[in-house]
């Protein structure tokens, strides 16, 4: 029995999504369990820790051996202050907020400010309901509607509505053909993506780009990039899978969310694009964590020199098989829609989710 | 910790790529192992439980065995039954997640944080922030530095027994008064090594505000130092964070009696246990898809450097950025294009688990393994000269037995192209046992000996790795094609003695078969040549998978400059261990850069001054635009529809959504 890669690719499917806040932040959950959120709806909101600042209240208000700092605060602990607020006072003598901040902390005879830390909310992202908590940190979210996923995306997360590209490319796309409405589409084109396509998506108000590849060279501009832009196969001379292809461009037109997450070795959360479900669909298909390989599985395969083809296995030989290159590894027999046969390695292939 | 006579044992290591599971069992009064089961990890996308992984691999275990080892409520079966179903022990490590952001706190620089640092080797330990009495910044600094630096675990430490305790209390206040600012979000653990009068009011100081570990102090006197109970606690914080994590890790935890322990912990013990018992040097490494880790023990003195940025799949990237193009294009026998390096590490990493099928694919995937294990290597060098008074840049210590780990280094399908993988990558001289650990033993033996010491050394003792053979290689520059090593090998079953000479730059490979001995007599032949700094050799040595490997290429490694040269030297190389016929390299890769993948024949895109003057056009000529009908619809999507020329599309009938939707 062997459980092959998975990457979704489902044009109706339940998703399960977990919106938290960053590891670093300090914060609470909005929501409760059961509730439906809307994907502008705020989950979860918090701070990220900024600088702390000692003021030596024992000092300043010249306390005596036995006296206690909290007794002359004059706000309480995790309050917000402006500058010049009074903090604490002893007949007198007076210690006031040397800037805008919050009391964080009264330790050993300090007072300890913090400076107004950045404030962060994290929204729902989808409409959905509220399955489970995560404590103090966010909540995971239910919703359904197609699903594609990615390998690589630039962090950005934008709205909008997916567009094909034109025959003749992305670049080729002129402002003229985006009306007020259209403005903000996510753009997929089955080509690499070059610099002067981000430039002219920027020029022209698009909110995002889908792609296959792009060259290693353009990683920092793709960062700098307001555009979300993810890629689905890669970096390099990579065109797109046939089917990511076929299933985004039947979306034309549809309302998508596109989440280009950047690739993190430690979390599970891959770039994807959510499409809002089509009225008419079909019941939403669950997708199965646990899909075995079997003999007549369509796959995606993931590597060179048959990167993104679409093939179905016909063999699964139980031997390890010797490859061209003299590795002996376990493989699988796939034909390819051209009714080409050969053997592929196990661990370069991905299946759908079902 | 006391021992357990138990009988079963079921150890799992959960790995980023790969969850493995051994039963253990006494036969015959001695541990054995009995079967074992490997799947794919599952702590990741989709699943998100790394118990789902155990289970599948207990599966084919069960499948093997017919012992039923887990319940229907997937928790391994303990204690074992009547019925020969569950297990009496279940230990399991892991080498995934995020290291142990760990702030170290101490007196010296030179005593207690070096002994606290030593003792972090074995798990996966990052230090991200150290502060001591030498630090110059303010109190105030100091503590934003540890509020900044997130930490998962603050290790205090410092004063000698009975000694000075003013000191470490107040850093012990100021690790307090961060982990109170902290409150709300992640606060994190604290371990206490220090001086022990003080672990009372350690404890009154952290009450109520996070978890205190205390270990016995690393450093009780100036000349003393105590690691191994620091070393545990550390995995315990190891343990504690894991769970913490979700993917299933507390279930997991839960299960064993000792928690989820680093599996780097196990290379650790077992360089010290082997280079002990055997009194040689030894040295294993292991490459993995995150985290790669080398413990050596030399001259009885173990080191372990653990590399979160070395590995062959999730760190691929990172590996390429730490030894950049020239390290792997060195053992390229093609010229790479622009990027091709970089495009082939950043792919792995997005897809790690994935295996070269090209024949460019696999040149780059073993060229970033050894420039990886070069770069570990370079690491712990300063840690063996430290220890065995050995200048960095001298040659190797002659480690007599080499141990690998990691798929990548076991799993080439042909076990002289594994040990010629090793031979390239760590260079070793001498007579060098070579031994694989395909089955993934070594992983799970930390966890093992904690709770059950003698089945750890009766596994190691057990034959249970894979004997790759016994390399005899050359130091010096042989003369290429000269005779330079002559090897005369004796059967211990009998019958004439084989002769033969290694011309220099060749390899050559003996098959003589695990089990079977022979003693083998090596002279060298030329000037300034040598084998284990002498001109002959005679041992008794044992066969393996690969055989008795003779490597008359010299050291340093003889890699060809030129990539025409390499392009014969290098797939000679892989025939001359592997027997099988040398890999044919395409003559035009040798002139001109080609990356592998779909060829793009989309021409240039225009310049973007072009492309604003199109766009500027465009607006001006909206209004006329606008009378027309917007290009989308039928025509629009045609276009857009239409699929490179080299893809045929699946029709409906074959591979299409439909398919998918079932």
């Amino acid at each position: 029995m062997y459980y092959p890669e998975q990457r979704y690719l489902m044009d109706s499917t339940t998703i399960r999504r977990e919106q938290s806040l960053p590891q670093d932040a300090i914060g609470e959950v909005e929501v409760i369990e059961g509730s439906s959120v809307n994907l502008r709806d705020i989950v979860a909101r918090g701070v990220i820790p900024s600088r702390y600042v000692f003021v030596e209240a024992a000092r300043q208000l010249r306390l005596k051996p036995g006296e206690s700092l909290s007794d002359f605060l004059q706000v309480a602990v995790g309050q917000s202050v402006s500058a010049e607020v009074l903090l604490a006072e002893k007949r007198g003598k007076q210690v006031r907020a040397p800037f805008d901040g919050i009391l964080a902390a009264v330790e050993d005879g300090h007072l300890i400010m913090q400076v107004e830390p950045e404030q962060i909310v994290v929204e729902a992202g989808v409409d959905g309901t509220v399955v489970q908590l995560v404590s103090g940190r966010g909540a995971i979210i239910e919703t359904y509607g197609g699903l594609a996923q990615g390998v690589w995306g630039n962090g950005r997360r934008t709205i909008g509505a997916l567009k094909s590209e034109p025959a003749d490319g992305l670049e080729m796309i002129e402002g003229g053909d985006l009306d007020i409405g259209t403005r903000g589409s996510i753009v997929v084109t089955k080509r690499p993506l070059y610099e002067t396509g981000i430039d002219h998506a920027e020029y022209i108000g698009l909110g995002g780009i889908i792609a296959p590849a792009m060259d290693a060279d353009l990683i920092p501009r793709a960062l700098r990039s307001k555009l979300a832009i993810m890629l689905t196969e890669g970096f390099g001379p990579l065109t797109m899978s046939p089917l990511m292809w076929k299933l985004l461009d039947a979306a034309n037109g549809r309302n998508a969310l596109l989440e280009a997450r950047q690739p993190d070795r430690w979390s599970a959360a891959r770039p994807e694009v959510i499409l809002n479900p089509v009225r008419s669909s079909n019941r939403a298909v669950r997708a199965n964590p646990n899909t075995t390989l079997n003999v007549g599985s369509v796959v995606r395969l993931t590597r060179p020199p048959h990167a993104g083809e679409v093939a179905r296995v016909t063999d699964l030989p139980k031997m390890p098989v010797l490859l061209e290159n003299g590795l002996r590894v376990p493989c699988a027999q796939v034909e390819f829609p051209n009714g080409e046969s050969r053997p592929v390695p196990l661990a370069n292939i991905e299946v759908y989710g079902r | 910790m006391s021992e357990r006579r138990d009988g079963s044992i079921l150890a799992a290591d959960i790995g980023n790529i790969s969850t493995r599971v051994i039963l253990i069992d006494l036969v015959d009064g001695r541990y054995r192992l009995l079967a074992r089961g490997e799947t794919r990890s599952t702590g990741g996308f989709p699943s998100g439980d790394v118990n789902l992984g155990i289970q599948r691999a207990c599966e084919q275990i069960t499948e093997a065995t017919g012992r039923k080892l887990v319940a229907p409520d997937g928790r391994i079966l303990t204690p074992e039954r009547a019925d020969r179903s569950g297990v009496d022990q279940f230990v399991v490590t892991t080498s995934t997640g995020q290291t142990l952001r760990t702030v170290i706190i101490g007196l010296v620089p030179e005593l207690s944080i070096a002994s606290a640092i030593r003792a972090t080797a074995g798990t996966y330990v990052q230090v991200v922030e150290q502060i001591s009495l030498a630090d110059a910044r303010s109190e105030e600094d100091e503590l934003n530095a540890i509020i900044h630096s997130r930490p998962d675990l603050i290790f205090i430490v410092g004063g000698v027994e009975a000694g000075a305790d003013s000191p470490v209390m107040r850093l012990a206040r100021l690790a307090r008064t961060a982990c109170n600012l902290l409150k709300g979000g992640r606060v994190p653990l604290v371990l206490y090594a220090g001086n022990s009068d003080l672990v009372d009011d350690i404890h009154d100081i952290f009450q109520g505000v996070t978890t205190v570990l205390v270990a016995e102090n690393v450093r009780p006197t100036l000349d003393e130092e105590h690691l191994e109970n620091a070393a545990r606690q550390l995995a315990r914080a190891f343990d504690e964070r894991q769970d913490q994590r979700g993917a299933g890790f507390k279930q997991v935890g839960d299960m064993s009696r000792v928690g989820i322990l680093p599996t780097a912990q196990s290379y650790n013990l077992i360089a010290g246990y082997l280079g002990q018992a055997l009194e040689e040097d030894v040295l294993l490494v292991d490459i993995g898809s995150a985290v790669s880790t080398l413990s050596a023990s030399v001259g009885g003195h173990v080191a372990t450097v653990i590399r979160p940025d070395i590995g062959l799949g999730h760190s691929a990237s990172l590996l390429h950025e730490l030894t950049g193009d020239a390290a792997v294009a060195r053992w390229l026998p093609f010229v790479p294009a622009h990027n091709q390096i970089r495009h082939y590490a950043l792919n792995k990493a997005l897809r790690p688990s994935t295996t070269p099928e090209s024949i460019k694919g696999l040149f780059l995937e073993h060229g970033l393994l050894r420039a990886g294990i070069r770069a570990l290597m370079d690491t712990a060098r300063p840690l063996w000269a430290g220890r065995a008074d050995m200048p960095a840049d001298e040659p190797l210590p002659a480690f007599k037995r080499i141990i690998a780990a990691g798929s990548a280094l076991t799993r080439t399908g042909n076990p002289g192209f594994n040990a010629l993988l090793l031979l390239d990558s760590i260079q070793p001289t001498g007579v060098t046992e070579l031994e694989a650990d395909s089955f993934g033993i070594l992983a799970v033996m930390g966890a093992l000996a904690q709770v059950n010491p003698t089945a750890a050394v009766q596994l190691l003792d057990g034959m249970n790795l894979d004997r790759l053979g016994t390399a005899f290689s050359l130091s010096g520059k042989p003369t290429p094609e000269r005779p330079a090593m002559r090897v005369k090998i004796r059967l211990e079953s009998g019958g004439e003695a084989i002769s033969h000479e290694v011309p220099g730059g060749h390899l050559w490979i003996y098959p003589l078969a695990t089990g079977q001995r022979a003693t083998v007599e090596v002279s060298v032949r030329g000037r300034g040549l040598q084998i284990g700094n002498k001109g002959r050799v005679k041992v008794q040595v044992e066969g393996g998978s690969a055989g008795l490997i003779f490597d008359a290429r010299g050291r340093a490694l003889p890699v060809a400059a030129e990539v025409r040269h390499r392009a014969s030297q290098l797939p000679l190389w892989i025939s001359e261990v592997t027997g099988d016929t040398p890999i044919l390299i395409d003559p035009l890769w040798l002139v001109e850069g080609g990356e592998e993948g779909h060829v793009d024949t989309t021409p240039p895109p225009p310049s973007r001054r072009r492309k604003k003057a199109e766009a500027a056009q465009a607006v001006a000529d909206k209004a006329a635009k606008a009378a027309k009908p917007a290009r989308r619809g039928r025509r629009g999507k045609a276009e857009a529809a239409e699929t490179p020329a080299e893809i045929e599309m699946p029709t409906d009938d074959e591979l299409s959504l439909d398919d998918l939707r079932g």
